[in-house]
């Protein structure tokens, strides 16, 4: 093993402040590591009313909660308190967003945040405890703003006096176990209970059906009525049925088709002539082409030679 | 234009032909004085040599050129033209010697008409013909220039007078320390004849070299012919061995006259010609090139004593005849006349075989004149057979380049119907070899010999198994070397490359020209070993020499294995030369004998063998005195009563079979010295090789099928279930319903089509979790002896399917249902279509479309394809399984998909060349490791045929192959699709492989293949297969060690442990951990979170270990916020270009911590 590097390490890169995070020794890796994360005020492209309390990290750690975060900033950042923290790649894993139902338009994506309550038939969560790609990010939102002022302004001094935080202390108990136990419970997870599934799928469908009259009304009105300019959209469905575009395309190669027999192709003499030179240019262009690959597969081999 | 380039080249040629040509003659034309008169002795043909090459390449080089820029009409007439001017010349010149006979037939047609397989083969025969044919080099000259000292001592050698055989030896040791090389049994001490040493008659080049028919290869061998003056010898010499002594005591007189004289530069040593015991020759070789430890420069000259066509009477030695009397008997006197003595064929023709050395020679350069093709054909016939392992020597068969081109110009005089030539001299020389082979392999020729000759008529043959070529004019066997065996196995090579050559799909140069076929572990199903071959020369009663031993082995086995085998072949130890203080190689040579089966898949485990009716009583003692005690009377369920023979189920019936009939046959000795190769291979695989083990799950498959379809209440009908599971295809390495924790397999169900689904991919896959739910009532409501449970997958990416539903049976065969509904695909293709999608939702799409294309329409259609592949191939199940294990235990669990090893290994079924499709797991193991060294993934696809009609046509083929090349245009590093694997189930050939193995990966595949397959070759039958599963963890950066229960669910458990796990399962409801797999979901997880740093091994189920390998790219760069890998930050002078590394320590403890008590401990190897 090699050890410790032995300069210590910059306590700032760029504009964040590298805070050290002391991982306790293992069993099965009995040594102490030292994870480093990235830590500053979030500074988004667009902010929101949001953002002066909120703290931007990256390198979370994999196995990272927001129980985990609670208890750093409490017991090491000042006591700073949490409401909650958004995990970069949390949207990937975190439940399924099903449509809005009652005349809304059907968003697709998680983007819309206001239609957010109204989501139904979410099917059961399957994984009780998270766990984050490695070198992500995260948003820790604080109560106000003074509080994430507070935490960074701790960390800085965490690390100017080189105290040693250890990460996942305090939180025992508190989170799902990981390891073996973390797989046995996404087994069980992963199979709900029937009557739960049925009425998530029943609340999905019920919304769907819902949300496809609307559609349908909707595209029934811009049929009927011209809009501002005075013009009538074209739109799909009506009377037209969804299979309509794919009979059509068959129909068109059919016809093609139908053309294209319409003459055969050795009926005159310059077409059996022309065939009888393409194949002759065919086998020239075979013979090229082999040769090629003979000459290929020398420059690859070197020289054919028996084994 | 294309006729003054070809005069141009003309020119060249004849300068250096002339250049090699003359190098040779002179040394030929004072050699050969009186003879090159008489018979215009043709090595030496200078003139007529040098302008038949000439005329040959020039015309060759020309029209290639022509007929590809110039159009078909020209093409066409060409070819025609060329051959009627050949004829012409051909008639005017007639017959005389030396002349060339115009140019060859193998103008442009060649690469566009049939003579040849297709033009790239033409193409790589050229190449490989340039690459043999013999040049003139140092090691040639150095070589004559030793063929000239030998033979000038030879000529200065005084006579000898006439001396008794006690005699003759003692003066030689005396002066010379030589002892001479009597032949077994040794002359008796009282013989009366007389040996004596005259001056050759004639000292000639011979063979192949002077024909230039031999291959330029890594040895230079030169044959030398001594004729003996017939005045040593009498009329009645040809009996009992007495040519031969005498033969043996000039040898050695030449021996002793060489050593003499050559000390310094020569070294002299005895060689049985051809592993003939009869015929010791002398082997020169520079003692120079002996010590230099680079064998380029190496050459030898063989010295062989020879007498004249006319010295013994051609009638005595016809094969009928005898020509070794029984020496007891002749003492006996009277009784000696009522026995008819056997005929001698080996004897006879080996002697009749001395007389026509020259004639031979005369043959081969009279078809090397006429036919053009012929030194070609003689070239690509002689690599053909070394590469298959059959050479002139008896104990490889008897039948080498020698034969090879002997049989070839006979044929282009005569042996067809009525004494027509069976071979044309127009033919080329692809031709040639394929008409030679169809000669071997269609007749039988120990049943219909086969006559060349204008008289055609075939003197009495005694020995109905031998096969017989008979050269009436010169009154020859051409085969008397061969052994029924050697004749069986070359003419199943003949015809297995007739077929490859056939097959319109496969390109079969390298696997006829290049490839090594005789590897027995290759070559055979099973190999066995015998330690000392003597044990069976000692066990019979009368002192057999090897080849009648081998015989009786041979005999024995046949009969006692009777259909289980297809066929058997005996390879003896090869023979070495020896010193010439000896009279006989000695016993330092190793005496092992190897026996290769090729079996009978269907029949070889039988365990009774029926003998005869006890009603016939004489069969029945044959029976018994065959079998001894195995023998035992049993009465049947049908009331016959018979002589049977029982086996044990247990083991290998084939290897039980052997040991016994070595045991009752040859005694103890030769039954305790037999090993079987491969049997480490068999412990692998506990469950059995063959398909059967998934018999219980294919029954219960069945059982599941009727029982959704009997439901009552569903809202659609079903249109099909398919199977979709390796263990529905007999091809999972944990043979289902044997573990005791099921793994469910995978079933697609599609209903009857509908009008009502919603237009909408996220709906459609809610819907399904709706169809499930119902079917799950269903089942619950009308099945007893099955649970059934839904499951959700592909969590948070809605497009996907969402549930499953498992059905677990009391018997403990267990069944994932996913249901297909063909709208999908639709939707998906709208949406990669559709410009208004965002990238992300198409790269999303992308991926369902492949899932979809992968999961519901391939697997249903691969698992379909294996299943009827494993009942046509019964050793195909057992390879698979085989070769998972073996990827598995090199850690490539997660990189190589099983469907990808299950394609490999069908390969090596279906298109079994340069062998036939093997019989025996150990035989597909070793071939498919074999062939994964040889596979060069980077340049050529792998294309499967799994029909047994052919159903990939080879505009498919073409198509596939344009794919394959349009895939490496698009990528030419490699980063998405490495192998390319396509089949006629699939012709996408990125089904199974679009983002995995990656290059890496593949690169590592082909080095493990190549090591393993060092080790067999090294190694041969010595191989111990565990060691071709083990491959050092060293060779990553770091290992977690795993649990081993995880993984070792169904192996290397102690009984301990086992009792534990019983425990444990008991108290666990056992359905409810039906697919409970922690070791897979913690493997993935892995690939997830830190998949841009570390490449991960897993070893799945073979090995509780999962290595890694940090990414080069991980080391110190500048910081961003996109480095994807936790990092550790570095100290920099800059502080705005701060620099990070990857914090590996961190990362591994992240791992740990992760893997919790899964993970028994971390090992770095380094960082």
């Amino acid at each position: 093993m090699v050890p410790m590097p032995k300069s210590r390490p910059p306590s700032q890169v760029l504009d964040f402040t590298v805070l050290p995070l002391h991982r306790p020794a293992l069993p099965s890796y009995p040594l102490k590591r030292t994870h480093y994360l990235y830590i500053r005020s979030n500074a988004p492209r667009i902010p929101t009313e949001d953002t002066p309390r909120e703290i931007f990290v990256k390198n979370v750690p994999i196995d990272a909660t927001e129980t985990h975060f609670k208890a750093l900033f409490a017991d090491n950042l000042g006591g700073a308190r949490i409401e909650n923290v958004d995990f970069e790649d949390a949207r990937v894993a975190k439940g399924i967003r099903a449509p809005a139902a009652q005349g809304k338009k059907r968003k697709r994506g998680a983007d819309d945040e206001d239609a957010k309550p109204e989501e139904v038939g979410q099917l059961p969560k399957t994984w009780d405890r998270e766990v984050h790609r490695s070198g992500s990010t995260a948003v820790i939102r604080c109560v106000d703003r003074p509080s994430a002022e507070m935490a960074l302004r701790e960390a800085r001094k965490a690390v100017k006096t080189g105290r040693e935080i250890v990460w996942g202390e305090g939180v025992e108990g508190k989170v799902p176990l990981l390891g073996k136990e973390r797989y046995a419970a996404h087994h069980k997870l992963r199979y709900p209970d029937q009557a739960v599934l049925q009425s998530s799928v029943d609340r999905f469908m019920e919304a769907f059906s819902a949300q496809e009259e609307e559609k349908a009304r909707l595209l029934a009105s811009q049929r009927a009525e011209p809009d501002e300019d005075g013009f009538i959209t074209v739109t799909r469905g009506g009377r037209t049925g969804p299979a309509r575009e794919e009979e059509t395309k068959g129909k068109e190669e059919e016809f093609k088709k139908r053309e294209k027999n319409r003459v055969k192709d050795d009926f005159y003499r310059f077409q059996v002539r022309e065939k009888k030179k393409e194949k002759a240019k065919d086998l020239v262009r075979g013979f090229e082409e082999d040769r090629r690959k003979v000459e290929e597969m020398r420059r690859r081999r070197g020289k054919v030679r028996p084994e | 234009m294309a006729a003054s380039a070809a005069k141009r080249r003309k020119l060249e040629h004849v300068s250096s032909d002339d250049e090699d040509e003359a190098s040779f003659a002179s040394f030929g034309s004072e050699e050969e004085e009186q003879d090159a008169a008489e018979n215009g002795i043709v090595g030496y043909g200078v003139d007529g040599e040098a302008s038949e090459r000439e005329g040959s390449d020039g015309s060759m080089d020309g029209d290639d050129q022509d007929g590809e820029d110039e159009n078909e009409h020209e093409e066409e007439t060409r070819p025609s033209a060329g051959r009627t001017a050949a004829r012409d010349l051909k008639n005017t010149t007639g017959t005389s010697n030396g002349i060339a006979s115009g140019s060859r037939p193998t103008s442009s047609g060649a690469y566009a008409t049939g003579t040849f397989k297709s033009s790239l083969f033409k193409l790589q025969v050229d190449e490989l013909l340039e690459q043999m044919r013999p040049r003139h080099g140092k090691r040639e000259n150095e070589a004559e220039a030793a063929l000239h000292k030998i033979k000038q001592t030879i000529d200065k050698l005084p006579d000898k007078d006439p001396l008794s055989v006690t005699g003759a030896e003692k003066d030689l040791r005396k002066t010379h320390g030589v002892a001479i090389p009597f032949p077994s049994p040794r002359p008796p001490k009282d013989a009366k004849y007389k040996l004596a040493y005259a001056k050759p008659a004639g000292v000639n080049v011979a063979g192949s070299h002077p024909l230039k028919l031999a291959s330029r290869g890594k040895s230079l061998e030169i044959d030398m012919v001594v004729s003996m003056p017939s005045t040593l010898f009498q009329d009645k010499d040809y009996l009992n061995h007495r040519y031969f002594y005498k033969r043996a005591y000039y040898l050695a007189c030449l021996a002793s006259g060489l050593k003499s004289v050559h000390q310094e530069d020569i070294h002299v040593r005895y060689e049985n010609f051809g592993a003939d015991p009869l015929k010791p020759v002398l082997v020169a070789e520079s003692k120079r090139g002996r010590n230099e430890a680079t064998a380029k420069a190496r050459w030898r000259v063989n010295i062989i004593p020879c007498i004249t066509e006319d010295t013994f009477s051609l009638e005595k030695l016809l094969p009928s005849k005898n020509c070794v009397r029984d020496q007891t008997a002749a003492t006996n006197g009277a009784a000696s006349k009522e026995l008819p003595t056997p005929p001698t064929p080996f004897y006879n023709s080996s002697l009749r075989a001395e007389m026509l050395a020259m004639p031979y020679l005369k043959l081969l350069n009279t078809a090397s004149k006429t036919c053009d093709a012929f030194r070609d054909t003689c070239l690509l016939g002689g690599t053909w057979l070394r590469q298959r392992g059959i050479a002139s020597d008896l104990h490889a068969g008897g039948f080498g380049s020698f034969e090879w081109s002997t049989l070839v110009a006979l044929l282009l005089q005569g042996g067809g119907p009525g004494g027509r030539s069976l071979l044309s001299d127009r033919y080329s020389s692809y031709q040639l070899l394929k008409a030679t082979l169809q000669v071997l392999a269609v007749r039988d020729l120990s049943k219909q010999p086969l006559i060349a000759g204008p008289e055609g008529t075939l003197p009495g043959h005694p020995d109905s198994d031998l096969p017989v070529v008979w050269d009436a004019v010169r009154s020859h066997n051409m085969l008397y070397k061969m052994s029924p065996w050697s004749y069986k196995k070359l003419r199943e090579e003949a015809r297995t490359t007739l077929k490859m050559l056939n097959d319109p799909n496969y390109d079969g140069f390298e696997a006829a020209f290049v490839q090594r076929v005789d590897n027995a572990l290759y070559q055979y199903d099973h190999v066995a070993e015998l330690a000392d071959s003597t044990t069976l020369e000692l066990s019979s009663k009368h002192a057999d020499d090897a080849q009648q031993s081998c015989r009786r082995l041979y005999s024995v086995l046949l009969q006692g294995l009777g259909d289980r085998i297809r066929r058997i072949d005996i390879i003896p130890h090869s023979a070495e030369s020896w010193a010439l203080d000896n009279s006989t190689p000695g016993s330092t040579t190793s005496r092992k004998l190897r026996i290769g089966f090729a079996i009978n898949p269907d029949t070889v485990n039988r365990t009774v063998d029926h003998g005869p009716s006890a009603e016939h009583k004489g069969q029945a003692a044959a029976f018994r005195k065959f079998w001894g005690d195995k023998a035992e009377l049993r009465r049947f369920k049908d009331g016959t009563i018979s002589e049977t023979v029982v086996w044990n189920a247990g083991e290998s019936v084939l290897e039980q079979i052997v040991r016994y009939l070595l045991r009752w046959h040859f005694g103890g000795p030769a039954a305790d010295g037999l090993t079987f190769a491969g049997d480490g291979l068999k412990k692998k695989l506990p469950h059995g090789s063959t398909a059967a083990s998934f018999s219980p799950i294919q029954d219960a498959f069945k059982q599941f099928e009727a029982d959704v379809r009997g439901l009552d209440g569903l809202p659609l009908t079903i249109r099909q279930l398919s199977p979709a599971d390796a263990q529905l295809r007999s091809a999972a390495n944990d043979v289902p319903m044997r573990t005791r924790r099921p793994k469910p397999a995978n079933v697609v169900l599609q209903f009857e089509g509908s009008a009502r689904w919603p237009d909408d991919l996220i709906a459609i896959q809610r819907t399904k979790v709706a169809f499930l739910l119902k079917l799950s009532d269903l089942i619950s409501g009308s099945l007893t002896s099955a649970t059934p449970r839904i499951g959700l997958e592909n969590e948070g990416n809605d497009m996907l399917n969402q549930a499953f539903l498992d059905v677990i049976y009391d018997s403990g065969a267990a069944f994932r249902i996913r249901i297909h509904h063909d709208r999908e695909q639709t939707l998906l293709e709208r949406m990669l279509k559709d410009k208004t999608v965002e990238p992300s939702a198409k790269d999303t799409a992308a991926v369902g479309l492949a899932m979809y294309k992968r999961d519901y329409i391939k697997a249903p259609a691969h698992t379909q394809a294996f299943a009827g592949l494993c009942s046509r191939y019964p050793a195909l199940s057992g390879t698979i399984r085989l070769l998972k294990q073996w990827f598995d235990s090199h850690l490539l669990f997660n990189h190589i998909p099983e469907e990808i090893i299950e394609l490999i290994a069908a390969r090596t079924f279906v298109q079994p060349w340069p062998w036939q499709a093997p019989s025996s797991v150990q035989a597909g193991f070793y071939r498919t490791l074999n062939w994964l060294t040889r596979w060069d993934w980077r340049n050529d696809p792998l294309i499967v045929d799994f029909s047994e009609g052919g159903d990939l046509k080879q505009a498919e083929r073409q198509s596939i192959a344009t794919k394959f090349e349009a895939w490496r245009k698009l990528d030419p590093a490699l980063n998405r699709v490495v192998l390319f694997a396509a089949s006629n189930v699939d012709a996408e050939g990125t089904t199974w492989t679009d983002g995995r193995p990656s290059k890496v990966v593949a690169g590592r595949m082909s080095a493990l293949a190549k090591a393993a397959r060092a080790e067999i070759e090294e190694r041969q039958l010595q191989l111990e297969p565990a060691s071709l599963f083990l491959s050092p963890l060293s060779d990553f950066d770091f290992v977690l060690h795993l649990d081993p229960e995880l993984a070792g669910k169904k192996r290397k458990s102690s009984s301990k442990q086992a009792a534990f796990k019983n425990l444990e399962i008991d108290h666990v409801d056992d359905e409810v951990m039906v697919g409970f797999d922690p070791m897979s979901g913690f493997t993935n997880e892995l690939g997830r979170l830190y998949g841009s740093a570390i490449l991960f091994f897993s070893g799945g189920n073979e090995r509780a270990a999962i290595a890694g390998l940090w990414n080069p790219q991980t080391s110190s760069r500048p910081w961003t916020l996109h480095l994807s890998y936790s990092t550790t930050p570095l100290k920099s002078a800059d502080k705005e270009k701060a620099q990070a590394e990857v914090n590996r320590d961190a990362i591994l403890a992240e791992i740990a911590c992760l893997g919790g008590d899964m993970v028994r401990r971390v090992e770095v190897n380094r960082h």
